[in-house]
């Protein structure tokens, strides 16, 4: 087996990277990394829209069609509209079809309404201008005449009163008559969210003040947390508002889809079968790797690192079944890190340890702004580039890193050792290439020959299990594309 | 416990004196005011805990992080009757010894410590063992919840955007929810989080 690597996401210049000029090599350059297609490891992927031959345009088509199916009623011709989008959704195949989305979804309401005052609203993470970022990349700004802004977590809030109680809103993203919910369909952070309400969890994140994202991650639990999303959602202020839902459907090769609704949990059921449905195999294949380095390859923060549409987050935690809700922990979520005491133990027997495969981690290229010392605490990790490792050095939400990791001056030498040190030759890329993953051929042979009985434990046995703990519909599974 | 490593410092000649600094500075290092009609920005550098936000947040771009001399926010949990320390962990339900800050690595003691120390509001909190001082998200609602467990109340700095209040725990979700939601296992997670809260403490002093 020697197939031709696929292309990595190229590097990004961004505050939270290093300068993409000191990035010397990509993994998928290093000796005996093969590309291994999607559709060769799992059969009947959906087909894509992007990457597609017709280009970008296949977003704003699927986007036009699915919002036919939407009542717009609400909105007037003197509404103000509040467009809310989340920094995830650009990290896809470039950030292209996500920005092609939120276009139509303005021209469509537009042109449907009549209304003028139509914003984007670009919630983030822990970066605070990541989307202003994206915004200036993508030509945004003007699209939004001057009315695209980022929003972050310390921004300005406003009290929602929930079941829960008070929880806080970002005043930003409310601060229209209507707002529209406009997200994408990935798994993602499913050592999080569970996929339980998926498509509801930025209620409870990007449109949301540090106070309720604090809530989420340290005062519920690690399923139960997401209820907080719910209870914002279904509150009368924000009730009051919601127009509709429309996301960019995502698989493992690509995008498959626009979907819009204006009832969020239509939506949301059908995000959940069709994210269990597309990512569930690739996801299982992940987990039954015995051994590997990983390398992080990526213009992410090093959890967000993504190979075959899989974060190196999931792979963390892919020595569990993420998707069953029987298990409350996965090896990595916020709640189980700080279940670790001062001396490294766990502080109850039954925390499950990190994935045990992944022998040693070589970060070429992955960004800041995501504390990531959990990850190098627990995993042999080496550095490539002493710029990179100073940029983690400065790093507020970093300080500790290299702590926990060595320094290599170049990807080839840090290869080596990884190599020597962890007696294995198998290697993992998490580079964002698109339609399949960068491996060594050692771990392309073991994946083959491991798949057809992981992809069938998942169909007869896992989704099952899966939809029946969600109380979702099976045969939603034929509608899902 | 935090290793200030860089501290906030502003081209004055950039500053429109929209005040989002000020405001979204979690120990309130920051204050904007006018002179003739010009805005000056004032960053006390003794407050300081290089967080980032005003860099993050200014619109205009004048707020640079540079390097400082190291110094570092901590308290020596050894100082206090642990004791006490345990005892207001456990009241906050955390164990004293979990995480409570990933980006200082700061442990629930450490902060039950900082309270215990006089630490009544969440910014002395903050500038006395640097917890919050990272991402300055997840943290908040530990930091406020060893506030309440130790009867401190505070009131929110006018216009400031930090400190909005502290949420719901597992502890106190209504049983309406629960037997309405029963999906989301809030009993079994809050059984969970309890087991944690009251594991034995080892190796104390390690």
């Amino acid at each position: 087996m020697d197939l031709k690597p696929f292309a990595p996401a190229p590097t990004r210049v961004s505050q939270y990277g290093v300068d993409p000029s000191t990035i010397s090599k990509r993994a998928a350059e290093l000796e005996g990394i093969t590309g291994l297609g999607l559709s060769q490891l799992i059969g009947g992927q959906p087909e894509t829209i992007y990457p597609s031959d017709e280009g970008i345009k296949a977003v704003r088509d699927a986007t036009i069609k699915t919002l036919e199916g939407v009542d717009f009623s609400k909105i007037t011709n003197g509404s103000t509209v509040n467009i809310l989008a989340s920094h995830h959704g650009f990290t896809f195949m470039g950030g292209e079809p996500y920005s092609e989305m939120l276009r139509t979804i303005k021209d469509v309401v537009e042109r449907e309404t009549g209304a003028k005052e139509i914003r984007l609203r670009a919630g983030l993470g822990m970066r605070f201008r990541e989307t202003e970022e994206y915004i200036k990349a993508f030509g945004l700004d003007e699209y939004f005449n001057g009315k695209a802004v980022g929003m972050a977590p310390i921004d300005a809030g406003v009290a929602i009163e929930t079941k829960l109680g008070t929880l806080y809103g970002l005043k930003r993203a409310y601060d229209a008559d209507f707002i529209i919910h406009a997200h994408n369909s990935d798994v993602r952070e499913v050592h999080f969210h569970r996929q339980v309400d998926r498509a509801v969890k930025p209620f409870g994140m990007s449109y949301a003040r540090c106070e309720t994202r604090s809530t989420y991650h340290m005062n519920l639990g690690p399923r139960a947390a997401n209820f907080v999303a719910r209870s914002i959602f279904e509150s009368e202020f924000v009730q009051e508002k919601f127009a509709f839902a429309c996301f960019l459907v995502m698989s493992p090769a690509g995008a498959i889809d626009v979907d819009a609704d204006n009832n969020l949990y239509a939506l949301n059921d059908r995000v959940t079968a069709g994210g269990m449905k597309h990512y569930g195999k690739i996801i299982e294949l992940m987990g039954a790797i015995k051994d590997c380095i990983v390398v992080l390859d990526f213009p992410c923060p090093v959890p967000y690192v993504f190979a075959c549409g899989v974060i190196y987050a999931n792979m963390v935690s892919a020595n569990i079944d993420v998707f069953d809700l029987d298990s409350p922990l996965p090896p990595y979520t916020w709640y189980t890190e700080t279940f670790y005491d001062h001396t490294g133990r766990p502080l109850l027997p039954e925390i499950p340890e990190i994935n045990p495969a992944i022998k040693t981690v070589v970060h070429n290229y992955a960004w800041i702004g995501y504390p990531a010392v959990f990850f190098a605490e627990h995993t042999p990790t080496i550095m490539v580039g002493a710029e990179q490792a100073e940029l983690f050095n400065r790093d507020p939400m970093n300080l500790n890193y290299m702590k926990h990791a060595l320094l290599s001056d170049n990807l080839d030498s840090a290869i080596a050792f990884a190599r020597k040190t962890s007696g294995t030759d198998k290697i993992m890329i998490f580079d964002g290439a698109s339609g399949g993953l960068n491996v060594s051929q050692s771990l392309a042979e073991d994946l083959l020959r491991i798949a057809p009985s992981v992809c069938s434990r998942v169909d007869q046995v896992l989704l099952p299990k899966w939809l029946s703990q969600r109380n979702v519909d099976p045969d939603l599974l034929k509608m899902v594309a | 416990m935090k290793i200030v490593k860089v501290q906030a410092e502003v081209d004055q000649s950039r500053c429109d004196g929209c005040k989002t600094c000020e405001r979204v500075c979690p120990v309130y290092a920051v204050s904007v005011k006018r002179v003739d009609k010009k805005p000056v920005v004032n960053i006390d550098l003794d407050i300081c805990v290089g967080c980032w936000n005003c860099e993050q947040r200014c619109p205009e771009y004048a707020i640079q992080m540079v390097s400082c001399t190291p110094f570092t926010l901590s308290v020596n949990v050894n100082d206090f009757d642990y004791g006490e320390i345990e005892a207001l962990c456990r009241k906050a339900h955390v164990h004293p010894k979990q995480l409570v800050c990933y980006c200082t690595a700061t442990r629930a003691e450490e902060v039950a410590a900082a309270v215990i120390g006089g630490a009544d509001s969440p910014d002395k909190v903050v500038r006395a063992c640097g917890v919050g001082a990272g991402c300055g998200i997840e943290c908040n609602q530990p930091i406020l919840r060893f506030l309440e467990a130790a009867g401190c109340s505070f009131e929110r700095k006018k216009n400031s955007y930090q400190w909005y209040g502290r949420t719901v725990t597992a502890w106190e979700v209504s049983q309406e929810v629960k037997d309405a939601h029963p999906a989301f296992r809030f009993d079994d997670d809050k059984d969970l989080l309890e087991r944690i809260v009251n594991a034995p403490i080892q190796d104390r002093n390690k």
